[in-house]
């Protein structure tokens, strides 16, 4: 039970900064999720916190305590680490068990965490199995029991689910929830699937090339994505994006204009460069347009590939001349993606016009890749910029 | 019978230029097998017979009688039904297991053994300690300058242990001090080491520790990172984390080094003569030295030298078996699957 502050952690290897200058402050009971893509500097903060590796610069204050140069065993931490590490050579109990005898608790204070921590994931009458004879999960559960039997101030999870099949990453997942209401401990949790963290957290923290990019709650990382890399990177399939800019009569890009007031909005001015950023679930059919409260103007497209995934199909829409062009990256290109109700009549190759729901269009600087508004509907705060996914369904 | 049906069929055609050692060859290119197979039981064969002969034939000497060792000729004479030949294993003329207790009679053979086996336990010790040390920092470190100490372990193994000899001896006697190098400043007088366990364990340790390192390196960077972590997190310090799961983890090295540690030890000749300058047990003289002590200026009991030497190569011929059934024990619980 303690709160956790990282100020100005830096990393640096001899010749690359692992993690640039990362603020976090991170309450009691709080369950974090560091999220980025493979080398982002995820790993090695959350091995800073548990004093695996020393930070160059900055620190790390558990509860009260600076414990930036404390070893790891002096930390108060537990760890579960992606490759399990449960100790091979020790059955589930000794495994279970091993920080209480190194901290030489008493054999029946022992015995008792030991089965509490059993009884919490599930592992009764498993205590004297060895690791090799258990199944993925089972070794995970043991993981998690020899973490939670020593009671730490913080948890890390260091993407404890990554080695397990998908199915039972999903059981494992609610597993974990259920263990953080249980426990209520604060726990920082590595991964690098935006939707495991979007599921979990009480707060994500997006980190890219060592930086930390945002750290908010997950619906405002969606709705509100601080840059253009946090809304890139979170949400699946990726917002699109495209190239425009700023007029006097509203957004112009190579293959639309929006409807925009630059005037009510702070910080944008005419003949800034903009990136337009919106979500494949905010492109609608021009059909439904009417349902709309705050549709943009009709934008010509010609419908390429479908993807029907049961519950909505995501449409790949070419505009302008509609040319296919190979490896279209989800970056600023002449390409839209349009997630539509399952039931819509539509097939490939197919020339329409889709609208979008200007409420949620956001808008990025084209140099720095800051968010400059989400939501171009002026006043911006009439409508609801931050509106939830329920909301744009209406 | 399957097979020498095999064999008909397959003979029959090349039958007529062949004799047998073609017919073989012919077999043989058919099927490469047979020769592999042949191949193994001469390899076999020839060590079974260079390492268990010597044995054989201690066992020879300890049994004949003093008396009658000097007349020689252990191939016995066969005369079978006419026809006379040499028996081509040499056998004990005479029957004299007496010589086992007269080994202990003449010399105290035990305390020699003792000797040796102290020795051997304590250079173990202390080689698997610094060996270990000196392995996880190696295996799992990465260090400026790594690579140059390897080599120079490296080199330092291939030192001749005769070339330290002498300056040892000098500086065991605890005479002279040590000075620094091409200068007369002194820097300290060793104790008098000769003929105490020092003088001899502490270049046993130096000697021997290059091949333990190598082996524990190789051991101790196997083990994953994520066990050394998660030990440390879960609340020991470095060497905690060594301890208590890279070694035991690594036990199937760290036995192979033992091992080869203690026998090298228990066996050494060239510095125990030398450190210990007499053949005595109270000089901390060693087996070798008890074999040796029964060879006097006029006389040499070849028969209580094999009978001692029987004796003690017990120790360490059970010390292999029981350890060696330990390390494929270790080799297959050690499972380091993830």
């Amino acid at each position: 039970m303690a709160r956790l502050k990282l100020e100005h952690v830096t990393k640096r290897y001899e010749d690359v900064t692992a993690v640039d200058d990362v603020n976090l402050d991170i309450e009691d009971g709080e369950f974090v999720c560091l999220v980025g893509p493979s080398g982002c500097g995820k790993s090695t903060t959350m091995e800073m916190v548990a004093g695996l590796t020393t930070p160059s610069e900055g620190t790390v204050t558990i509860g009260d305590r600076d414990v930036t140069n404390l070893p790891p065993k002096d930390r108060g931490v537990a760890m579960v680490f992606q490759n399990i590490a449960l100790f091979p050579h020790m059955d589930v109990y000794d495994n279970i068990s091993f920080g209480l005898r190194l901290r030489d608790y008493p054999r029946e204070e022992i015995d008792r965490r030991v089965e509490h921590a059993a009884d919490i994931v599930q592992l009764e009458g498993m205590l004297d199995r060895m690791p090799d004879e258990m199944s993925g999960g089972q070794r995970q559960r043991v993981a998690i029991a020899r973490a939670i039997v020593r009671e730490p101030d913080v948890f890390l999870m260091d993407e404890p689910l990554a080695n397990l099949d998908a199915k039972l990453r999903v059981h494992m997942r609610t597993e974990l929830q259920r263990l953080h209401k249980e426990l209520d401990t604060t726990i920082i949790y590595v991964t690098h699937d935006q939707a495991e963290a979007m599921t979990m957290a009480d707060r994500i923290a997006v980190l890219d090339a060592g930086k930390l990019q945002q750290i908010d709650p997950p619906l405002v990382c969606y709705n509100e994505p601080a840059n253009l890399f946090v809304a890139g990177f979170i949400g699946s399939p990726s917002m699109n994006f495209v190239e425009g800019t700023v007029t006097e009569s509203g957004l112009e890009s190579e293959y639309f204009d929006l409807e925009f007031d630059h005037a009510a909005f702070q910080g944008v001015g005419v003949g800034d460069a903009v990136t337009i950023g919106v979500r494949p679930e905010d492109v609608y059919p021009a059909s439904e347009a009417a349902s709309l409260s705050s549709g943009s103007r009709p934008i010509e497209v010609i419908t390429d590939v479908l993807e029907p995934m049961g519950d909505e199909i995501f449409t790949y829409l070419l505009m302008g001349e509609g040319e296919t062009s190979m490896a279209q990256e989800a970056a600023t290109s002449d390409q839209l993606l349009m997630s539509i109700d399952p039931n819509t009549d539509i097939t490939e190759d197919q020339e329409m016009d889709v609208v979008l729901d200007r409420r949620n269009v956001h808008l990025f600087d084209a140099a720095s890749g800051q968010a400059l508004t989400h939501g171009i509907v002026s006043p911006p705060d009439a409508d609801g910029a931050a509106g939830s996914p329920a909301e744009t369904d209406d | 019978m399957a097979t020498s049906d095999r064999r008909d069929d397959r003979v029959e055609p090349d039958e007529p230029e062949g004799g047998p050692l073609e017919r073989w060859t012919q077999r043989a290119m058919q099927n490469p097998e047979r020769v592999y197979r042949a191949l193994f039981y001469v390899v076999m064969i020839f060590f079974m017979v260079t390492t268990l002969f010597p044995f054989y034939w201690l066992l020879v000497l300890a049994l004949t009688p003093q008396s009658r060792l000097l007349q020689g000729s252990f191939l016995p004479q066969i005369d079978l039904f006419g026809a006379a030949a040499e028996f081509p294993l040499p056998v004990a003329k005479g029957f004299n297991p007496a010589a086992f207790v007269s080994v202990f009679e003449q010399v105290p053979f035990h305390l020699f053994m003792l000797n040796s086996f102290a020795l051997a336990v304590t250079t173990t010790v202390i080689v698997l300690v610094i060996a270990s040390l000196a392995g996880y920092a190696f295996g799992r470190l990465d260090f400026p300058g790594r690579g140059a100490l390897m080599l120079g372990i490296l080199a330092i193994s291939y030192f001749p242990p005769a070339a330290f000899v002498i300056p040892l001896f000098e500086a065991f006697t605890g005479n002279v001090p040590i000075t620094v190098p091409f200068t007369e400043i002194p820097l300290f007088t060793p104790p008098r080491l000769l003929n105490t366990p020092g003088s001899m364990v502490i270049p046993f340790s130096a000697l021997f520790l290059p091949l333990s390192i190598f082996i524990l390196t190789t051991f101790y960077a196997q083990i994953p990172d994520g066990l050394e972590d998660a030990a440390r997190v879960e609340g020991t310090t470095r060497i905690g984390a060594l301890f208590r799961v890279i070694i035991p983890l690594s036990a199937p090295g760290v036995a192979t080094a033992a091992i080869l540690t203690f026998i090298a030890v228990y066996n050494e000749y060239f510095f125990s003569t030398i450190m210990a300058t007499s053949f005595a047990a109270g000089n901390w003289s060693p087996l070798v030295g008890g074999i040796l002590s029964y060879q006097t200026q006029y006389t040499t009991q070849f028969n209580l030298m094999a009978a001692a030497s029987i004796v003690g190569v017990l120790p360490v011929v059970l010390l292999v078996v029981v350890a060696q059934e330990r390390i494929v024990s270790g080799l297959t619980a050690g499972a380091l699957k993830e």
